[in-house]
């Protein structure tokens, strides 16, 4: 018998010891194929799917290593059907090949007739495709290219896109390494991403997504599309720009609800592509105003179904995605696969912390019962109103007041969902709110305050979910969010792992009110959170002295 | 030849009990039920269905030595040795085999085969194609002569009557001489290279053939059999593989005994398990519904699966009782009880999803989802793999065809179906783990070796060793890094619920699992005992928190039997009923001032009431409803399963040893006996004495002299040569006459030797 650190499981999980020797080099074998599922502390769990080995083939592994490595490592012996599964999958993907021919222009090729012949005969395709050239050729409508790779994929043979990209129009872009230089794992997700031509790079939170990006432009030396979830991470970026590259802030526009400039590099919200008036999409002649020879996509876990269809037609073009998590509450990491590309670079937040790049985190659930009046207005009241009651119970404004008072002069964030209650706490707190209703520049100035210590508190709503980044906070006590999503955990968290001082150990307090649905989505994040690694205790409101 | 008997019976007399044991066993159909004398026996292993069962037990060359037999007719044993193309040593060991089967016996004028062997191996796959020789052949010079003497159109013709097998029609006339001989045909039969037979038939003789193919009843040697293509295999690496799929094969087998113990499918109509209930099952077992159906009759056929009523009262799918003493049982235990159910079953799940002849597709469990020599293929096909030496392994892409034609030599007159019989085999082999890359396990050569208890530790060594912990996580999981020993895998399962089974199980605490442990009598200290005793690592404090917030709300709502209950706004009438000295048989309880229960029925409580004076009303059902956790169904294990069946070697032994004692008996009483004839007091035989004195008579040759019953009623006797008795009919040679004619077996009331007085 072999003494591996892996046990490969009959319903495709791979559960990895980690206090095993060999922990270490076997995560490294397995990461290019499998998808980390969740990372307790004593056993992780990788899961292999299509879409994960097919990421593998993308990036040049073949059926033969990865049998390999799960035979090199598995403790007991692997599950014959999984193996003989896995040589399957793996050998669905790069039958077909999209390609450039000189005279017929985009055509989709294939080693494999009997393939080509049964995507032909699919529903999904018919009206992609132009005329048979030969046997193995079909020619492609260009403007499908983006549509025929999802159709492709959803028939369970995705296609290799070998077609190749434009250069776009140029403009030179250099990075401006002074005091500071790309981290290592920044580099290697830049030059995997370049290699690959298109594709998304997982990195966690404050792990500097956005000097990977950055670093791809100063590669790509050409002018760039930026996509961002709102306009205070727009600033965030273009500040960023100015600072780490050779880019001036007149080089960089931004187009947002308030201002429409286009410049060689333009920072562009999802919110304002995905506009509709009328039926039709205003500013979606933006992405065809220039020559963009790069297209980066922030946070693509977030990204709208609208921005998948403009995608679609934008398959000539370099894109980057950038992203803590290819998790995504709607399940369509299928698209992002086909659309932007496949997994590039990835390298688990545990690891990162173990490097000193991030913080580590103490995450504690503080729990209040509610009393006894309050609990017979929850029994009784409308399911979709119980969420609503139990998280905004008065109890907790208590409860936060006596854990800030705890932490002292710590920079501590307070977010929450319902603007009565943030503005009840604020009250409580004497700290000012930050919600959708505040003014950019507002809300710069007090993010600015914030960061540079003349704000110790702050009370913000889910406009401080995304990348805006607060290095200087220490705690952060969430009341209330968007029910048990499992990404926005991963945020939250996030504002509070940016590195800071040395030594720092980030609190991140979650307060739920008992015996409610409050408590049921707690612990449906908690349980995001324990699978990410953090070890996190639970205790009563009354026990925390 | 010197040593010759006068009937097959002699010989089997002459036999030793070693002999005799070794045909019984050989041909089981002749022991059952035990024959009286060796004349029964001997007249047993003449009928058609005996030998024909027989023939198909026949390797190519054994039925090519029989064949050859047929074709020369009685001789000796060199004779016999010249004319099979084949090494002589071979062909001996052969005839040896035919004999000992008593497809052909030691006459006084030579070898020869059973009568009814000829007419049974006729056209059968595995023969030459030449017809037995004449009574009186020419000498083979004379044959070659006349054949060299031929004209060219009436070789050809010769020839393509030989390929052709042997008889042809033809309009020639049948009495010509070589002068008069006008067409091929008349040439041929002139030179007595045909003969005719009536009817404008002709026969190409034996001798002819022979002659014709150089002397041999082949041209082509038959001896070579078609080794295995084969490559090289670790076999560590083979065991490992094959341990790791008998865990997996465990694994379904338990899943899926387990569900369908809760939630049991219902029997089709037609018996068999609905395609929904299939398709169900592969779900469950994570894999496609041609495994499934592997599994769930892996189950059947290992006697852990039956039917009987499931919780609606209708006829349902259920495990057996004998699957609370399996589950019990060591993993290695466990896999030999499906192993042995596996070896001995005729079941071809393959078949399932396919169609049969009317277009209806198989379903899994159906009682016609068999193939009658399944169980006999699959063995051979593991005897020659195990065969093989240790690390040799079948070769992937080439291997199974190569197994197809080794079979085809091996069995030559089993060809339907057989490649597919093959091709599962080996796959339900690979699936239940006795192979492992296309070769034997260790513990399948120890099994086919019948070393049980050796194939059962060698098992035992290859599987995972059962590990006493779990890994305690703060995601509410606990992983066990390994099988879980029994006793704390039952635990670990009744506090947390599996989330991922394989080599390693993953479990996951929740609120209700928790409450689970509760309900099963466990306290929270209990709990939290158990759970740091039997895991590795700390309590993460999370898990800790959930069992105490679980017990803090367990038991806050109590729920109690009442078959009915008594409502009134009006405490002192509900007082009054209570404390009624009539009313104590009624079971009346105060739950609220204003509440009684009763353990009594709504329609009796209602008389009852009504007779104490009070005034009820019943109220309208709303609807409440009692689930309660089904306890898992079980069917009654079928009384004869055929694992059962298969651990009857021994029995099946003595009951030969009983049978051969009988026959010596029978044979000792013989001289006390008229030979041959039972009689009954009216002085006619039994019907069994006449069908024995009828087959011996048909084997020697003999005539007899049969008494029987006329349209009138009253027995004449007639002196006849018995040539076949088939479907209850004696055709037999009338020789005054020199015609055939028919007699029906129960009209013949005596049998007796020609040259007797009667």
């Amino acid at each position: 018998m072999n003494d591996g650190p892996l046990i490969v499981q009959s319903d495709k999980t791979l559960l990895l010891e980690v206090d095993h020797e060999d922990a270490a080099a076997c995560r490294k074998a397995i990461a290019p194929f499998a998808e980390l599922e969740r990372s307790p502390e004593h056993v992780h769990t990788y899961r292999l799917t299509p879409l994960g080995l097919w990421n593998a083939r993308a990036a040049g592994h073949d059926a033969e290593q990865v049998v390999d490595t799960l035979l090199t490592y598995s403790r007991y012996a692997v599950p014959h059907a999984l193996l003989v599964d896995v040589a399957e999958t793996m050998a669905r993907y790069g039958r077909l090949r999209l390609e450039k021919h000189p005279v017929h222009g985009l055509v989709l090729a294939s080693s494999d007739r009997p393939v080509l012949e049964e995507v032909l005969r699919a529903k999904k395709v018919a009206g992609m495709l132009g005329e048979r050239l030969d046997p193995d050729t079909v020619a492609v409508h260009p403007s499908e290219r983006g549509n025929l790779k999802q159709a492709l994929l959803k028939l369970g043979w995705p296609a290799e896109d070998f077609a190749g990209y434009v250069d776009g129009e140029a403009h030179a872009i250099d990075l401006d390494p002074e005091g500071w230089s790309l981290r290592p794992y920044q580099a290697e997700a830049v030059d995997s991403f370049w290699h690959g031509g298109s594709g998304v790079v997982v990195l966690p939170c404050g792990a500097g997504k956005t000097l990977v990006g950055a670093a791809a432009m100063a590669q790509a030396r050409a002018t760039t599309l930026i996509l961002v979830t709102n306009t205070v991470s727009a600033r965030q970026w273009k500040d960023e720009l100015v600072r780490r590259t050779s880019l001036t802030a007149d080089e960089i526009g931004e187009y947002s609800g308030t201002s429409k400039e286009i410049r060689p590099v333009t920072i562009a919200t999802y919110q304002v592509l995905t506009t509709r008036r009328k039926g039709v999409y205003p500013h979606l002649e933006l992405l065809d105003a220039r020559d963009w020879g790069l297209i980066v996509y922030d946070e693509v876990h977030l990204l709208p179904a609208p921005i998948f269809r403009m995608t679609a037609d934008l398959q000539a073009r370099r894109r980057l995605g950038l992203t803590a998590t290819l998790v995504r509450e709607d399940g369509r990491e299928g698209d992002v696969f086909s659309l932007i590309g496949p997994k590039r670079y990835d390298a688990p937040w545990k690891d990162i912390e173990a490097q000193g790049w991030i913080a580590p985190a103490d995450c504690v659930e503080v729990r209040v019962s509610l009393p006894e009046s309050e609990r017979l207005v929850y029994a009784t009241a409308e399911p979709d109103e119980r969420y609503r009651l139990a998280a905004c119970t008065h109890h907790k404004v208590d409860v936060v007041r006596s854990l800030v008072e705890q932490h002292g002069d710590a920079p501590t964030l307070v977010i929450g969902q319902y603007l009565d209650q943030l503005d009840e706490l604020a009250t409580a707190l004497d700290a000012p709110v930050i919600s959708g209703d505040t003014k950019v520049a507002e809300r710069q100035r007090l993010f600015d305050a914030f960061r540079s210590g003349e704000i110790r508190r702050l009370v913000v709503s889910k406009v401080a979910n995304f990348s805006i980044d607060l290095p200087s906070a220490e705690v952060a006590i969430q009341v209330s969010g968007s029910y048990g999503s499992r990404q926005e955990e991963a945020q939250r968290l996030g504002r509070l792992l940016r590195p800071g001082r040395d030594g720092k150990v980030a609190r991140f307090y979650t307060v739920v009110a008992r015996d409610t649905v409050d408590a049921d989505f707690a612990a449906h994040r908690q349980r995001f959170l324990a699978e990410q690694g953090y070890a996190y205790r639970i205790v009563d409101a009354a026990d925390l002295g | 030849m010197a040593t010759g008997h006068r009937s097959l019976a002699d010989q089997l007399r002459s036999w030793s009990d070693e002999r005799l044991a070794r045909l019984l066993h050989d041909r089981p159909d002749l022991a059952t039920p035990a024959p009286s004398d060796s004349a029964q026996l001997a007249s047993r292993a003449a009928t058609r269905s005996s030998v024909l069962r027989t023939l198909d037990l026949l390797t190519r060359l054994e039925l090519s030595v029989l064949d050859a037999l047929v074709v020369v007719g009685p001789t000796s044993r060199e004779a016999l040795l010249g004319i099979v193309h084949a090494d002589p040593a071979e062909v001996g060991a052969a005839l040896d085999r035919l004999v000992d089967l008593a497809l052909a016996w030691e006459a006084e004028t030579g070898l020869r085969p059973l009568t009814g062997v000829v007419e049974a191996l006729a056209g059968s796959p595995g023969t030459s194609g030449l017809r037995p020789s004449s009574a009186e052949p020419a000498p083979p010079e004379t044959i070659a002569a006349a054949v060299e003497a031929l004209s060219e159109p009436a070789r050809a013709l010769l020839l393509h009557v030989l390929d052709q097998g042997g008889e042809a029609r033809t309009e020639a006339r049948t009495h010509v001489s070589v002068a008069d001989a006008r067409t091929p045909a008349e040439e041929l039969l002139a030179r007595r290279l045909l003969t005719p037979r009536g009817g404008g038939t002709v026969v190409l003789p034996g001798e002819v053939g022979l002659v014709l193919r150089g002397g041999r009843t082949t041209t082509t040697p038959i001896d070579p059999r078609p080794t295995l293509l084969t490559s090289e295999r670790d076999q560590a690496l083979v065991d490992r593989g094959a341990a790791g799929a008998a865990h997996e094969a465990l694994h379904h087998v338990e899943v899926l005994l387990e569900e369908w113990g809760v939630r049991p499918p219902s029997v089709l109509r037609g018996g068999g398990l609905a395609v929904r209930d299939l398709k169900g099952a592969a779900q469950l077992l994570q894999t496609d519904p041609v495994a499934a159906a592997f599994w769930v009759e892996l189950a059947y056929a290992a006697g852990l699966l039956g039917h009987g009523l499931g919780p609606e009262g209708d006829l349902a799918w259920l495990p057996t009782t004998a699957v609370d003493a399996w589950i019990e049982e060591s993993p290695a235990h466990r896999w030999r009880t499906l192993v042995s159910g596996w070896l001995v079953s005729n079941r071809v799940p393959g078949q399932v999803g396919r169609r049969d002849g009317a277009g209806k597709a198989w379903n899994a469990l159906t009682s016609e989802l068999t193939a009658p020599h399944q169980a006999e293929t699959r063995r051979m096909v593991l005897d020659e793999l195990a065969a093989l030496p240790e690390g040799t392994t079948l070769a992937a892409a080439t291997g199974p065809a190569s197994l197809v034609e080794r079979l085809a030599w091996l069995r030559p007159r089993r060809p339907r179906g057989r490649t597919d019989q093959i091709g599962w085999a080996l796959a339900e082999g690979e699936r239940l783990g006795v192979l492992g890359l296309g070769g034997a396990s260790t513990p399948l050569r120890l099994l086919l070796d019948g070393e049980t208890d050796a194939a059962v530790e060698a098992l035992a060594a290859a599987l995972p060793e059962p590990v006493d912990h779990v890994l305690l996580q703060a995601d509410l999981t606990a992983v066990a890094p390994g099988p879980l020993e029994p006793t704390v895998a039952r635990r670990v399962q009744l506090l947390a619920d599996v989330e991922s089974r394989g080599s390693a199980t993953v479990y996951r605490f929740g609120a209700s699992s928790v409450r689970r442990g509760l309900d099963a009598g466990w306290t929270p200290a209990e709990i939290h005992a158990f759970l740091a005793s039997v895991s590795r690592t700390p309590v993460p404090q999370p898990l800790t928190y959930l069992v105490d917030d679980a017990a803090r709300t367990f038991g806050t709502v109590r729920v109690g039997h009442a078959e009915s209950f008594l409502r009134a706004d009006d405490e002192t009438a509900l007082t009054e009923l209570l404390h009624h000295p009539r009313a104590a048989s009624l079971g009346l309880r105060r739950l609220a001032p204003t509440v009684l229960i009763s353990t009594t029925p709504v329609d009796v409580l209602l008389q009852r009431l009504r007779e104490l004076g009070a005034a009820p009303v019943v109220e309208a059902p709303d609807g409440t409803v009692h689930i309660a956790r089904p306890e898992p169904l079980r069917s009654r294990t079928r009384e004869t399963t055929p694992v059962a069946a298969a651990r009857g070697a021994a029995r099946e032994t003595a009951r030969i040893t009983a049978v051969i004692a009988g026959l010596r008996a029978g044979d000792r009483a013989l001289p006390v006996r008229p030979p041959a004839t039972a009689v009954d007091p009216r002085g006619r035989s039994t019907p069994s004495a006449t069908l024995t004195a009828l087959r011996e008579a048909i084997e020697s040759g003999t005539s007899v002299v049969i008494g029987v019953i006329g349209d009138d009623g009253l027995p004449t006797d007639r002196t006849v040569e018995p040539m076949s008795v088939e479907g209850g009919r004696l055709t037999a040679l009338d020789p005054r006459t020199e015609t055939l004619r028919a007699f029906a077996v129960h009209r013949i009331v005596s049998v007796r030797p020609a040259g007797d007085a009667p």
